[in-house]
């Protein structure tokens, strides 16, 4: 399958492409050409700054700002507001008014007309790279989410990224309102302390993992920093090595080493061998040696892998 | 020493802001502009949890008193913003501190280091009697001292690792459609964390000590990406490396040499004192590394169609030596001991095959279809032991083999999406999910089908809506209750020695047949420009319908509202609360063995409701009191837990055995256990001038908590036969927080 993907790719590499093109994507392949006969639908950077200049001067201390306005490294970003926006002169001619006055004018905000496809487009224009290649098809596109839900370019309202909220837990968490309660609880990840971020697991634009994960499976994601639980070790917890879910949730929990369900019921879920796992536990004095603290971990304390000799139960 | 580094990360901001000038805006120094902005302050907490309550309170962050760094960026650029560098951090001397730095060509280079410390603090509460001569062994006196002894131990202040995150990254973009990205990234992770260490047969005696933390991760990865209009390619190689300073742990029985009734109040050490061993050694994980490449691509094809592949191959290794099977002397020069190879020389291959078509061949049409191939190929010996030791205590002769296991997994999925113009579209779709797995798993396959039916809904501007619904169905092809152990043991057994182990009505919920339902609701208004208000709920109903004993139903519920409000600009709200219900219902059976006789009596099953109940709220305020010159910020959360398991017979008391036997069968009473965390933030910041801004700033703290299970652990429980834990709790603590700040801006 991958190679058939390689050949599709080879093909499209060589092979004529008549994929349709976004206006803004047509206009800013036109402008390459410098005689373009669309050229003189622009206005340039200044005349937008004419009327906008409040939104102009925001914009130009973002990063993506800086880069257009100051240091383009083609004709495409040169266009600057008009890179995004379309060309402006039909808006210009007819004295500026809202989104509606002027269809062509390509905008982002939340009612704008412009089609969600189109305002997407125009940032895949130049944002395929890197994490985006697997945005066409994902959740999030096939949800109709739009960049600019997420993402605000006209200024910077987070440290990275250009977030439309202040921090990732708050823009994933305007939709994911669960994720963001489950970070306040008392068994949780650094995420509310700030020392992890959604995308420290996740990559929203697409993935080739269910779940939006980062790496290739679950547990490759979770062995990006727990390496000590990767093994091969030399005896395996087999439902640990096909997935770290079976017994937690990092999202958060409030059972101790965000298990999802209180120990020793986790654990005898799925040992029903005789004698002392599966006896039903309670606070009685004789329970207690297999309750109190880590519990079944007391002994078990090697439960995701053991490389003992003797260690098969995982207490070595 | 700690307030002395903090000190001077503010004197060297206030340097900074000396350079400065009274500047409200940019400088240039040297042909080159700067900007930045800095926050320094003091912190005072007047009410502080004490030194054993604080671990909670600071489990991942260090929150002592006195001068603080709050922030500091600072950018250096030329006018043309052609090159620059920044620089920003905050809480320089802390336990918890960070720090970056950027350089690069705008659009053409960037290098990157980051620095980031986090502090995970287990515990503040524990007490041990045993001592460390070196970080991995533990050594108690002898002769031992009785168990009640133990909770005279010395306390452990802070008991805890520290992971210090190292990352360098270059990238470069030599034209916009081509990026080479190279990262390395270290962790290291230093500290302690609790561990257990058994002496004894099965369920008998263990001490908690602590695992010796001095793992160091190496994470190495390079990246090419490369873009046309039409096409993608991107590959990449990462080297992940894990090594750990300490293969092993090894602690004092303190049962050894210990009567059974040494203590006033017995049980003592009880049978566990009968040839108990001087000590106990147990594995820690072996280092190891990884190697891993990836292939991933996107074409863009007529008909609006995309076609994206993935391929990744991984190399998981590991060849450390093994340990000894025991450090008991008297059991060590056994024959049934002798290695039969000096390591695993464990070698895992996964691969990954992945690739998704996403075709729109009409305007309202969008269909996909999605096929992942995952495998996980498991290529390490398979050594024979010819013996083994329970615990450092029992020579057991019976020779076992190491299983390995791997398995491959397909999922395949399809759906198709028609948009009834703008305000209504409809997914309908499908899938597939395969588990193949070696034959010493229960269930070597599995087929879970699924159907899938989402409705988006836009009637009006102010409202989008969303509802899914997802079945699912899994079934399995057979179930072997006993093809992990006939694998593993390699002697012939006789079959009342098989029904000692799993019992044959047991499906694991992870290879069991399975009835699952999901919905999942989102609606989002938008009533006003000013006003966006979200609803969420989602429900999920597993149904494992073919399994006697086992997990038997599991239902996740969740509801929850958003809301923000801006009425003005200066004016803003927050607020939000979510309600979820976790419950799983689990039945399973007491099986006591007597002689060669296994129980298996059906009054003695016990079925365990397990529930789990969350609340969560926040609320929040951002207002301008004096517009331009006082802004008012407040934040409230508080979220609430309780855990409940209510376990019973569900066919009457237990009677079918001896009155011992109808005891440890009988369900027993587990009290709820609850948690609750209260946290207000609440700052205001004066801007003195464009440039200056006083902040001060107050927060509050409060955890509770009720469980039983740990509220009055002690490391010795004159109930509890031969078991010595660390007697830790993560304690209710409250905490008041005033800080004052000064920041300057630059910009």
């Amino acid at each position: 399958m991958g190679l058939v993907v390689l050949a599709l790719v080879f093909v499209g590499c060589f092979g004529p492409s008549k994929t349709a093109e976004s206006p803004a994507r047509a206009a800013a392949t036109a402008a390459q050409a410098p005689a373009a006969p669309s050229a003189g639908e622009y206005v340039g950077a200044e005349t937008c700054k004419g009327c906008h200049e409040e939104a102009f001067n925001r914009f130009s201390h973002t990063k993506m700002g800086r880069l257009f306005l100051k240091q383009p490294r083609n004709s495409v970003e040169r266009l600057a507001c008009e890179t995004c926006h379309g060309p402006g002169k039909a808006h210009v001619d007819q004295g500026g008014g809202g989104p509606g006055k002027d269809p062509k004018l390509i905008t982002f905000a939340k009612n704008d007309r412009t089609p969600l496809d189109q305002r997407n487009q125009v940032c895949l224009t130049c944002h395929t790279k890197g994490a985006r290649v697997f945005w066409r098809g994902s959740p999030h596109e096939a949800r109709d989410v739009a960049c600019t839900n997420c993402h605000t370019v006209m200024a910077d309202h987070s440290p990275k990224a250009q977030l439309a909220k202040a921090s990732e837990i708050e823009t994933c968490g305007t939709c994911h309102l669960e994720r963001r309660a489950q970070q306040m609880r008392s068994s949780h990840m650094p995420l509310r302390e700030g020392k992890m971020t959604c995308t420290s697991c996740h990559n929203p634009h697409g993935t080739v993992t269910p779940a939006l994960l980062r790496e290739n499976s679950l547990n490759d994601n979770c062995y990006a920093c727990h390496t000590e639980k990767r093994g091969p070790f030399l005896w395996e917890h087999a439902p640990v090595l096909e997935s770290c879910a079976n017994c937690h949730d990092p999202h958060g929990s409030n059972h101790e080493k965000m298990l999802k369900v209180a120990k020793p019921r986790l654990c005898q879920q799925c040992h029903i061998e005789t004698r002392h796992p599966t006896n039903p536990y309670g606070r009685d004095t004789a329970s207690q040696k297999f309750v109190l603290g880590k519990a079944c971990s007391s002994c078990h304390v090697n439960v995701h892998g053991s490389n003992h000799p003797s260690g098969f139960a995982f207490t070595r | 020493m700690k307030l002395a580094r903090t000190f001077g990360a503010v004197v060297v901001g206030l340097a900074v802001l000396a350079i400065a000038k009274p500047a409200a805006a940019q400088f240039t120094l040297g042909g080159m502009s700067v900007e930045g902005e800095v926050e320094a302050g003091l912190r005072l907490l007047p009410d502080r949890p004490s030194g054993a309550d604080r671990g909670k309170f600071e489990e991942y962050r260090d929150f002592t008193q006195g001068p603080f760094l709050q922030g500091l960026q600072l950018r250096i650029f030329r006018p043309d913003e052609s090159y620059s560098a920044s620089f920003a951090g905050a809480k320089w001397g802390q336990q918890d501190q960070e720090f970056a730095l950027r350089a690069g060509r705008l659009g053409l280079w960037e290098f990157g280091f980051d620095w980031d410390q986090t502090p995970h603090l287990f515990s503040t509460s524990a007490r041990m009697l045993a001592t460390q001569t070196v970080p991995n062994i533990f050594t108690l006196p002898t002769p031992r001292p009785a168990l009640s002894i133990y909770n005279g131990g010395r306390r452990l202040d802070d008991v805890s690792v520290r992971w210090d995150t190292g990352r360098l990254s270059f990238v470069l973009t030599p034209t916009p459609d081509l990026e080479l990205r190279a990262e390395y990234t270290r962790i290291k992770k230093d500290g302690e964390r609790p561990f257990g260490m058994a002496f004894s047969s099965p369920g008998g005696n263990f001490m908690e000590i602590l695992e010796p933390v001095d793992q160091t991760v190496h994470d190495f990865r390079l990246k090419l990406s490369f873009v046309r209009e039409n096409w993608q390619l991107q590959a990449g190689y990462t080297f992940s490396a894990f090594e750990n300073a300490f293969s092993s742990v090894s602690a004092d029985n303190p049962c050894l040499g210990l009567p059974a009734a040494i203590t006033a109040a017995p049980p003592g050490c009880g049978a566990d004192a009968t040839g108990a061993q001087p000590s106990g050694l147990t594995s820690l994980p072996p280092s190891n590394q990884a190697h891993s490449i990836n292939i991933a691509g996107g074409i863009n094809l007529p008909y609006r169609t995309r076609v994206t592949g993935n391929f990744g191959y991984s190399l998981r290794l590991q060849d450390e030596p093994f340990l000894a099977h025991t450090v008991n002397a008297a059991l060590a020069g056994s024959p049934l001991l002798v290695l039969p190879q000096r390591s695993l020389n464990g070698v895992v291959g996964t691969a990954l095959v992945n690739a998704n078509v996403t075709s729109r061949p009409i305007q309202p049409l969008t269909l996909t279809l999605k096929y992942r191939m995952f495998n996980l190929s498991d290529k390490s010996d398979e050594p024979i032991f010819a013996g083994h030791v329970v615990n450092d205590r029992t020579l057991v002769d019976e020779p076992r083999t190491s299983p390995r296991f791997g398995y491959t997994k397909h999922n395949l999925d399809l759906d198709g999406r028609w948009k009834f113009g703008q305000p209504l579209a409809v997914t309908v779709g499908g899938g597939w999910e395969r588990w193949d797995r070696v034959d010493h798993r229960e269930a070597p396959r599995s087929d879970e089908v699924f159907g899938k039916a989402a409705v988006d809904l836009t009637p009006w501007e102010w409202l989008a809506a969303r509802l899914t619904y997802r079945p699912s169905f899994r079934r399995i092809a057979e179930y072997n209750t006993f093809a992990h152990h006939e694998h593993t043991v390699l002697e012939e057994e006789t079959s009342a020695q098989l029904v000692q182990g799993q019992s044959t009505l047991l499906r694991k919920f992870d290879e069991a047949d399975r009835d699952r339902q999901r919905i999942d609701l989102l609606l989002q208004f938008f009533p006003l420009d000013t006003l966006t208000a979200s609803i969420t709920g989602s429900w999920k109903f597993d149904d494992y319908l073919h399994s006697p004993l086992g997990l038997q139903e599991a239902t996740n519920w969740s509801a929850g509202f958003d809301l923000g409000w801006t009425p003005v600009e200066r004016v803003s709200f927050t607020a939000g609360y979510v309600h979820e219900l976790i419950f799983q219902k689990q039945l399973s059976r007491s099986r006591t063995v007597v002689g060669a006789d296994t129980l298996d009596f059906i009054d003695f099953n016990w079925l365990s409701n397990n529930i789990d109940t969350v609340d969560t709220f926040h609320l929040g305020a951002k207002i301008a009191l004096i517009p331009g010159r006082l802004d008012w910020n407040v934040g409230m959360n508080y979220s609430t837990a309780t855990g409940q398991i209510l376990t019973r017979n569900p066919n009457g008391a237990p009677s079918s055995g001896t009155a011992a036997q109808n005891l440890t069968a009988s369900a027993k009473r587990m009290p709820a256990f609850d948690d609750t965390l209260v946290r207000v933030d609440s700052a205001l910041r004066y801007h003195l001038s464009k440039a200056w801004t006083l902040g001060m700033a107050y927060a509050f703290e409060r955890f509770t908590k009720h469980d039983w299970r740990t509220d009055t652990l002690n490391p010795f429980l004159p109930g509890v036969t031969s078991s010595i834990w660390l007697g830790n709790d993560a304690r209710d603590y409250t905490a008041h927080v005033v800080a004052v700040t000064l920041g300057y801006r630059f910009k």
